[in-house]
C-alpha cells in the first residue's frame, strides 16, 4: 500500500507538469494582448506595455517562462497581478470560502443523495422511487445556473427567506443555498448511483445470507447491504470534489461569493492571467489529488482490491 | 445491450449467423422492435417526443409561433412586465421576450446537435480504432482521453474560450458558434470513445466477427459492417442525452460571457443580459431559463426513456 | 398434533417430526407467466436424521429450502399453499419477527457458493461473531472468542490468526467451513445444506461432507442435504426425497431406494451414475428435456420422458402412492418399476 501510494504520487508529477504547461501555454501564448485593453478607452502607451511585458516575463521564451512559473509555485511566491496586488493574499482570502462551500456541498450531496437513493432502491417502483426518479431527472436537466437563479429569485426575492447574495465573510448559514445549488447535479447522480447499487446488491447472495442469519431487517440493510452499496457512491463523491471546485465558478458568480471561483471568473473576464494560471493549476492539483485519495480510499472500503 | 447479435439482426435484416436467434414467439424479434414495444407504452416517451417536435418546429419555423421581429427594439418599453400584448414582457432593450425566446431555440438546438455530432465522430472514430487495433493504439488513445477528462469541464471550457474568444472580442455569428461547438466537442469526446470502445470490444469477440476475419474480410468491412452497428444503440442513447447537456453547457458559457454573444439570439445570452435585474425584472430572465430547461429536459428524458426500454433490467 | 411451545425458539416437547413440509406450493410471477417451481412438496426431518433431497437442476430443491428459511425472493416468488411446521407450528403463519428469531437459532442454512454468500467487506470472524452479538447480545470480545472456537471446531488451521481475514483470502474449502461455522454457531436444530460441496474439488468435498456428518452426530441436528451427488447420499443420508418438476416423485429410506427404485425417474438417475464395477458399459442418460415450469406437462410431469408411460399418464396426476413404511412413489405403475420389467 505504501509503495503503491508512492508510485501513484510519482505518476502524478508528469501529469501535473503536462497540464500546468498546457495552461501556461494556452493562457500566455494564444492570441490577444493582455495589456492592450487596460488603459480605458485609449490604447495603452507602448512604454506601459513593454514595461508590463518585461515585469511578467513575456519577452522571454515560453520554456523559460514556465520554468520561472514552476520555481515561483514551489517557493510559494506567486508575484503580483496586473494591478500590482499580491496574488497570494487574494488566494488566501478566497480559498477558505470555497473550501467551506465545497465541503458543505459534498455533505449535502452525500446526505440527501444517499438517503434518496437508498429509499428509492429499496422499494423499486414505489412512491418514493417515482418521486426520486422524476426529481433527479429535473435536477439533471436544469443547468446549474438556472437552479441558482431560480432559488435566488424564489427564496431571495419572492419569499425573502435568504439574502440573495452572500456577504463578504460568507458565514455557513448564508452558504447553505449556494452549496445546495452547487451540489444539485452531483446530488442527482449520487441518488441514482446509490439506487442502482442498492438494487444490484439487494438480491446478492450475501444479503440473503444475512437474512438467513436471522438479523433484523434494519441490520441487513443498514450494515450488510449499505456497506457494500456505498463503495461506488463514495468513490464517485470523492472523484467529484475536484470538479465541484470548478463548478463553484458559476455558483459563486450567481451569489456573489468571494471565493476561488469568483476570483478566477473575474480574472478571466479581466484577462488577468497572473491569477488565472495559479488558480487553474491549483484546481487541477486538487482534482488529481482527490482522485488519488479516492483510489486509496477504495482499497480501504473494499478489502478485495489489492495494490501491486 | 446484453446481446449484440440482436442489433446485428436489425442492421442486416435478419441475415447472417444472428438470424437463428428466435424467441418463444417463433418469430425473430429485433432489439428495436422490443424497444419500440416497451416505448409505446411509456408516457414519458410520448411527452418528450411531443416536446421534441415542438422545439424542432420552433427551431425550423419560428415564425409559426410569433410574427414579431426579435430584433425590433422599443427602448421606451424596456423591462416592461408580461402583458396581453407581449406575453413574456420586454427585455432591457425593449425587445419582445417571447419572440426572442422562440428564436433562441434555433441557436441552442443547432449548437447542441452539431456539437454532439462532432463529439460522436471524434469519439466514435477514436473508440472504434482503439478497440479494433487494441495494443498501443488503444493505450495511447485511452491516455489522451484520460487527460481530457482530467480537466474539469467548466474550467477547461473557460480557459480555452477565454483565450480563443475573450469576452471583449466580438467575433461574427458563424465563427463564435463554430468555436463553441468545437470546444464542447473537444472536451466531451472521451466519454463517447469509451462507450464505442467497450461495445466494439464486446462485439469483436463474437464468433461471427471472428469468422468474418478468418474469411479474410478487411478492417473497413469488419468495422463498418459488424462493429459499428453494434455500438449504435448505446451511442444513440448517449448522444440524445448529450444534446441536452450541450444545450445547457452552451447557455452556461454564454452566461459567463465567453460563449455565444450578440448578435446571436440565444437563451443563454438572454439570461446573461438580465442577471442584474433579478429583483426588478425577473421575467426577462425566467422565461428563457424555463425554455432552456424544458429543452434540456426533453432530450434527457427522451434519451433515458430509450435507454430504459433498451435495457429493462435497469428499471 | 399437540402443540406445546415455549416461545418460537424454545425447545418444548412436541409430537410428530421436528420439521414437516406439507403440500408446499411456490410459484414465481414472471413476465412470461406463472412458473410453478414447487407443486406440493411433502417431507419431514427428525433430530439426528439426514434427509437427502435429489433431483435435476430446476426441480425446485432450492426454492423449497428457501421457503423453509424464509429467504424466498418475494416478489416474484409467492407461497401459494401448504404448510411448514417446525416443532408443530406452521412457521408460514408466524409474524416476521418470530420467523427471524427462528433463522439461525432453530433452522439455519449453508449455501452452495461460499464466496458470494459471505459478505466480501467484513472479516470472517466478525461475520461469525455477529450471530452471537445479534441473537445472544454477547459483547464484542466474547463473540469473537466464540467465533475462534467455532473456527477451530470446523477445523480451520490457525483459526486465531485468521479471524480478521476476509473471505477472499481463504480457499474454497476453508470458506465453506466458515459458512458452516456461521450456520451452526447457535446450535440450530435443523441445518439445511444446499449443495454445500458442488463448488469444491473432490478431496475437499469428502472433507466437508465428513465435517457435516460429525457435527450432526455431535449435536443431534436434523440435516437436509440438497445434492446432485448420488454417491455422497448413499454414505450419509438416512432417507431420500427425489424431486422432479417441483414434486416429490419418490421418498424412501436410503438403502431401499438404491436397491430397488420405485419411480422411473429415480431408476434413470441411478442408472446414470458411473460405476466402477460396470466399467466399459455405456452410461444411461434420461432422454428428453426437464419440464418447462410455465407449461407443465399434463398428468404426470415425467410422462414425456418415461419409458413406462401408458395413456393415462398424460391425464391423471399420480399421487404419492404409499409402498411400505415411509416409502412412497408418485408413479401409477410403480409396481412394474419395482419388478424391473420394462
Ligand atoms: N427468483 C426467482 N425468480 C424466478 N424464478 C425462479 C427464482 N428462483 C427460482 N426460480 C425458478 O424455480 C425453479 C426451481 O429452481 P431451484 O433453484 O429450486 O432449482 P434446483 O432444484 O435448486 O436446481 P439446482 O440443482 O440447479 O440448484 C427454476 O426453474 C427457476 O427458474
Ligand atoms: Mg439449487
Amino acid at each position: 500500500m505504501g509503495r503503491y501510494t508512492i508510485r501513484r504520487l510519482l505518476q502524478l508529477i508528469p501529469v501535473l507538469l503536462g497540464t500546468t504547461f498546457l495552461i501556461n501555454y494556452m493562457v500566455w501564448q494564444l492570441p490577444g494582448d493582455p495589456f492592450a485593453g487596460r488603459c480605458g478607452q485609449r490604447p495603452c502607451p507602448d512604454s506601459y506595455v513593454s514595461a508590463m511585458r518585461a515585469q511578467f516575463g513575456l519577452d522571454q521564451p515560453i520554456l523559460l517562462q514556465y520554468w520561472q512559473f514552476l520555481k515561483n509555485m514551489l517557493s510559494g511566491n506567486l508575484g503580483v497581478d496586473f494591478n500590482q496586488v499580491p496574488v497570494v493574499t487574494q488566494l488566501a482570502d478566497a480559498w477558505p470560502i470555497t473550501i467551506r462551500l465545497a465541503l458543505l456541498a459534498v455533505a449535502i450531496e452525500a446526505v440527501i443523495g444517499i438517503s434518496a437513493g437508498v429509499l428509492s432502491g429499496l422499494k423499486r417502483g414505489g412512491f418514493i422511487d417515482n418521486v426520486v426518479t422524476i426529481s433527479t431527472l429535473f435536477l439533471l436537466s436544469l443547468p446549474v445556473f438556472v437552479t441558482g437563479f431560480l432559488l435566488q429569485w424564489l427564496l431571495g426575492v419572492q419569499f425573502q427567506i435568504i439574502t440573495p447574495t452572500v456577504s463578504d465573510e460568507a458565514p455557513i448559514m448564508e452558504l447553505i443555498v449556494p452549496a445546495f445549488v452547487l451540489a444539485s447535479l452531483n446530488m442527482a447522480f449520487t441518488a441514482r448511483l446509490t439506487r442502482t447499487s442498492i438494487v444490484e446488491n439487494r438480491r446478492s447472495d450475501y444479503v440473503r445470507t444475512a437474512i438467513a442469519k436471522g438479523l433484523t431487517n434494519r441490520r441487513v440493510v443498514g450494515v450488510h447491504l449499505l456497506r457494500n452499496s456505498l463503495i461506488p457512491v463514495l468513490t464517485f463523491l470523492g472523484t467529484e470534489v475536484g470538479s465541484l471546485m470548478s463548478g463553484a465558478i458559476i455558483t459563486e458568480g450567481i451569489f456573489n461569493i468571494h471565493g476561488i471561483g469568483g476570483l478566477l471568473y473575474r480574472a478571466i473576464t479581466g484577462q488577468d492571467y497572473t491569477i488565472v494560471v495559479p488558480i487553474a493549476s491549483l484546481l487541477v492539483l486538487v482534482y488529481l489529488v482527490s482522485n488519488l485519495l479516492v483510489d486509496l480510499l477504495y482499497g480501504v472500503l473494499d478489502p478485495r482490491i489489492r495494490y501491486e | 445491450m446484453s446481446d449484440p447479435s440482436v442489433t446485428q439482426d436489425l442492421i442486416h435484416g435478419g441475415e447472417g449467423p444472428a438470424a437463428s436467434v428466435v424467441s418463444s414467439s417463433n418469430r425473430p424479434r429485433s432489439l428495436w422492435q422490443d424497444t419500440w414495444d416497451i416505448l409505446r407504452h411509456r408516457k414519458i416517451f410520448w411527452i418528450s417526443f411531443i416536446m421534441l417536435i415542438l422545439f424542432l418546429l420552433m427551431a425550423a419555423f419560428p415564425s409559426l409561433f410569433t410574427h414579431k421581429n426579435p430584433d425590433y427594439a422599443t427602448l421606451a418599453k424596456s423591462m416592461d412586465p408580461p402583458s396581453g400584448e407581449a406575453w413574456f414582457g420586454y427585455d432591457l432593450q425593449g425587445r419582445d421576450v417571447f419572440a426572442r425566446t422562440i428564436y433562441g431555440a434555433r441557436t441552442s438546438i443547432i449548437v447542441g446537435v452539431l456539437a454532439t455530432l462532432v463529439t460522436v465522430i471524434l469519439g466514435g472514430v477514436a473508440g472504434v480504432l482503439a478497440a479494433y487495433y487494441a495494443r498501443w493504439v488503444d493505450s495511447i488513445l485511452s491516455r489522451i482521453g484520460e487527460i481530457f477528462l482530467g480537466v474539469p469541464y467548466v474550467l477547461g471550457a473557460i480557459i480555452i474560450l477565454g483565450t480563443v474568444a475573450p469576452a471583449q472580442s466580438s467575433p461574427d455569428r458563424v465563427t463564435i458558434m463554430a468555436v463553441v461547438i468545437i470546444v464542447l466537442a473537444v472536451l466531451g469526446w472521451p466519454i463517447l470513445m469509451r462507450i464505442a470502445r467497450s461495445s466494439v470490444i464486446q462485439a469483436k469477440h463474437q464468433d461471427y466477427v471472428q469468422a468474418a476475419r478468418a474469411l479474410g474480410a478487411g478492417p473497413f468491412r469488419i468495422i463498418f459492417k459488424h462493429l459499428l452497428p453494434n455500438s449504435l444503440a448505446p451511442i444513440l442513447v448517449y448522444s440524445t442525452i448529450t444534446i441536452g447537456s450541450y444545450i445547457g453547457a452552451e447557455a452556461t458559457l454564454s452566461l459567463l460571457g465567453i460563449g455565444l454573444r450578440e448578435p446571436v439570439i440565444s437563451w443563454g445570452i438572454a439570461i446573461a443580459d438580465h442577471t442584474s435585474y433579478i429583483r426588478t425584472g425577473a421575467h426577462a430572465m425566467l422565461f428563457p431559463a424555463a425554455f432552456l430547461s424544458l429543452c434540456v429536459l426533453t432530450f434527457v428524458m427522451l434519451g433515458e426513456a430509450v435507454r430504459d426500454a433498451l435495457d429493462p433490467k435497469l428499471r | 398434533m399437540v402443540e406445546v411451545l415455549s416461545g418460537p425458539t424454545g425447545r418444548g416437547s412436541y409430537s410428530g417430526a421436528l420439521l414437516e413440509v406439507e403440500n408446499l406450493q411456490v410459484e414465481f410471477h414472471t413476465r412470461q407467466g406463472v412458473a410453478k417451481a414447487v407443486n406440493g412438496v411433502t417431507y419431514s426431518v427428525n433430530p439426528g436424521e439426514t434427509l437427502a433431497v435429489l433431483g435435476e437442476s430446476g426441480s425446485g430443491k432450492s426454492v423449497t429450502a428457501q421457503t423453509i428459511m424464509g429467504i424466498l425472493d418475494m416478489p416474484p416468488g409467492r407461497v401459494a399453499g401448504g404448510a411448514i411446521r417446525f416443532r408443530g407450528v406452521d412457521i408460514l403463519k408466524l409474524p416476521e419477527e418470530q420467523r427471524r428469531r427462528i433463522r439461525g437459532e432453530g433452522i439455519s442454512m449453508v449455501f452452495q457458493d461460499a464466496l458470494s454468500a459471505l459478505n466480501p467487506v467484513f472479516p470472517v470472524g466478525w461475520q461469525i461473531a455477529e450471530m452471537f452479538r445479534i441473537h445472544r447480545g454477547s459483547s464484542r470480545s466474547d463473540a469473537k472468542k466464540k467465533a475462534v472456537e467455532l473456527m477451530d471446531r470446523v477445523r480451520i488451521p490457525g483459526a486465531r490468526d485468521r479471524v480478521n481475514d476476509f473471505p477472499h483470502q481463504f480457499s474454497g474449502g476453508m470458506r465453506q467451513r466458515i459458512m458452516i461455522a456461521m450456520a451452526i454457531a447457535l446450535d440450530p436444530e435443523i441445518l439445511i445444506a444446499d449443495e454445500p460441496t458442488t463448488a469444491l474439488d473432490v478431496t475437499v468435498q469428502a472433507q466437508i461432507m465428513g465435517l457435516l456428518a460429525d457435527l450432526q452426530r455431535d449435536s443431534n441436528m436434523g440435516l437436509i442435504l440438497i445434492t446432485h451427488d448420488l454417491g455422497v447420499v448413499a454414505d450419509v443420508a438416512d432417507k431420500i426425497a427425489v424431486m422432479y418438476g417441483g414434486r416429490i416423485v419418490e421418498t424412501a429410506p436410503v438403502h431401499d431406494l438404491y436397491r430397488n427404485p420405485a419411480h422411473p425417474y429415480t431408476k434413470g438417475l441411478l442408472e446414470s451414475i458411473p460405476r466402477v464395477d460396470l466399467k466399459g458399459q455405456e452410461l444411461y442418460a434420461i432422454k428428453g428435456m426437464p419440464p418447462n415450469l410455465l407449461e407443465m406437462p399434463s398428468g404426470c410431469a415425467f410422462h414425456p420422458r418415461c419409458p413406462y408411460r401408458r395413456e393415462d399418464c398424460a391425464t391423471a396426476v399420480p399421487p404419492l402412492y404409499p409402498i411400505s413404511g415411509t416409502r412412497g412413489s408418485a408413479c401409477h405403475y410403480w409396481r412394474e418399476v419395482v419388478d424391473g420389467s420394462r
